[in-house]
């Protein structure tokens, strides 16, 4: 699945570009309260009790200061995706230890039968690859400026 | 939201959690994701269970069998497992003490 592609899945209003949180737990809330306040979606404490089970099962950092919480739930009806960049950087349980500045939060409905979340989380964990695309993405000024660094590498 | 039904929303996202660790875990471990929680995460989801009323507990584990899933969104009057009309006047009386269930196939109703 091209980049592009995967970008469908989420919009300007699912773009925070510096969020602040001491934590995991306050990031994982401000994550949600960001897709809330850009969707019509409802229900966020069901949405974060899912994220929490998921970051229980195995932190979701496995990039180089990049998490991506992700998991189906009954609250959203089509797979939605949010960008947040934590300039601070925020202790998110990664396996090296490096603080997390980058998130790509992938919420996915219970059925989704093109397996289109699978194949986004392997689109986007591959496209995060290049040392030189993350500090892009670190520094683009607005959600434009980063989705081109995302399309063009 | 009934707070049990909020209770069965949170169970069906579990155990498909769980069902998707176990059918596609290498999937995901192939990208660098790890499971070491697994246990943990079985033991949450049976303390989660135990808050559930018990017969609507025994229901929910009927449709699962049968349905695969027990909880369905209903969207634009229809509910999504059997596509049957959900009349109006269950939205109205979500708010009220009950837990809906779909008449035509008994599936557990959420608007979401
Ligand atoms: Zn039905």
């Amino acid at each position: 699945m091209d980049i592009a592609e995967v970008l469908k899945h989420t919009s300007p209003d699912l773009f925070i570009p510096d969020l602040e949180a001491s934590d995991k737990t306050a990031a994982l809330a401000g994550l949600v309260e960001g897709l809330i306040t850009g969707t019509n979606i409802q229900n966020p404490d069901t949405i974060l009790q899912m994220l929490q089970s998921r970051e229980n099962l195995g932190s979701t950092a496995v990039g180089p200061g990049i998490a991506f919480p992700h998991g189906r739930t009954l609250a959203v009806q089509r797979l939605t995706i949010l960008i947040a960049r934590c300039p601070a950087g925020v202790d998110f349980d990664s396996e090296d230890g490096d603080p997390t500045k980058l998130f790509f939060m992938l919420i996915a409905p219970p059925q989704d039968t093109g397996h289109q979340y699978i194949k986004s989380l392997a689109a986007l964990i591959d496209c995060i690859q290049d040392a030189d695309l993350r500090e892009k993405l670190l520094a683009a000024g607005d959600y434009e400026s980063f989705c081109a660094a995302m399309t063009e590498g | 939201m009934h707070p049990q039904l909020q209770l069965l929303v949170a169970l069906q996202d579990m155990d498909e959690m769980l069902r998707e660790t176990e059918e596609q875990g290498e999937e995901f471990e192939g990208l660098g994701f790890k499971h070491g929680g697994l246990e943990e995460l079985k033991k949450a989801r049976e303390e989660l269970a135990s808050k559930i009323d018990p017969s609507l507990a025994s229901w929910y584990r009927r449709l699962t069998g049968k349905f695969g899933h027990a909880v369905v969104p209903v969207v634009g009057n229809l509910c999504t497992g059997c596509f049957a009309n959900i009349p109006s006047s269950f939205v109205s009386k979500t708010n009220v003490n009950k837990v809906q269930k779909c008449e035509s196939c008994g599936r557990l109703l959420y608007w979401p």
